[in-house]
């Protein structure tokens, strides 16, 4: 994955918190996200397909999770339950569908999403094609801290294959 | 009015329900893919239908090209992650009245609403 294409996603998580979440998220650094994804409380995850292949995946801690998804419906939540995972598994979505477009000029028919998928607790693995390379964002905001984490390779670039 | 809300995701609905209530529209049904929307607006009379591009059984699109090939006018916005242009346009060609790109600010959706509902009134 280069690292330049990291950047779209970030760009994205950022707008997200900003219309929707009415708050503000700042990147702590970009890093290789060595020892997989379940390093937070829940991850939410999207695939990418067609003329790119790859995952986007945003993992919280319970805390975060709840305010963020509390945030979007204007109440206070307190529990983790299926309106919780229902909410982050939108949010991952946006955050996918927003940065796939930032890439359209790359390719000549619109990335495909995967329908999300949210997985709570730490004691799963994630198994993707050899090579990929996830990297790892942190961020902090007023609703707590979480991971973005991107796997991102473009299959084609403006009809050639690479 | 009646509006329709069309997501896959409760939580959106709920968002959705939420800024349509900005805009007055308070009687609210919803449906969570494109197949339970075409079969809501085929048995009820509904004056906007607010319609998400992916979702299981039966996409957005799809449900929109339906609606318009069994004759029905109402007014459809889609509301989706889907940013490309290109997929703007294949809404558009497709019957959708206008687009709204998720993540959204709720100000933007009221806004939206009522333009469509004033072009059409304006028929």
């Amino acid at each position: 994955m280069k690292v330049e294409y990291i950047n779209p996603f970030i760009q994205s998580v950022c707008d997200l918190f900003d219309t929707m979440l009415s708050s503000k998220a700042t990147r702590c650094g970009v890093g290789l996200a060595n020892g997989g994804l379940n390093t937070r409380d829940i991850v939410a995850i999207i695939g990418l397909s067609g003329e790119a292949r790859g995952m986007v995946a945003l993992s919280f801690p319970t805390q975060t999770a709840l305010a963020m998804v509390g945030r979007m419906l204007g109440t206070e939540l307190h529990i983790v339950d299926e309106t919780v995972y229902d909410g982050l598994a939108e949010l991952v979505n946006m955050v996918a569908g927003s940065s796939k477009a930032k890439f359209a000029s790359f390719v000549s028919t619109p990335i495909e999403l995967s329908l999300p998928t949210v997985i709570r607790g730490s004691d799963f693995s994630v198994n993707h094609p050899s090579k990929a390379t996830w990297l790892d964002v942190p961020f902090t905001s007023d609703l707590g801290t979480f991971n973005l984490r991107v796997t991102f390779e473009l299959n084609r670039v403006k009809g050639v294959t690479v | 009015m009646k509006a329709l809300v069309v997501d896959d995701s409760a939580v959106m609905r709920k968002v959705l329900i939420g800024a349509l209530a900005r805009a007055n529209i308070t009687d609210v049904a919803q449906a969570a893919d494109g197949k339970e929307a075409v079969e809501a607006v085929m048995n009820d009379e509904f004056g906007l239908v607010l319609m998400d591009w992916n979702m299981p059984n039966m996409l957005g699109i799809d449900a929109v090209r339906e609606i318009r090939a069994k004759g029905k006018t109402v007014p459809i916005i889609m509301v989706t992650t889907e940013a490309e242009k290109t997929r703007v346009i294949d809404a558009l060609k497709a019957g959708a009245n206008n687009y709204i790109i998720k993540p959204f600010e709720p100000a933007t959706i009221v806004t939206k609403i009522q333009d469509v509902l004033s072009k059409v009134s304006g028929q």
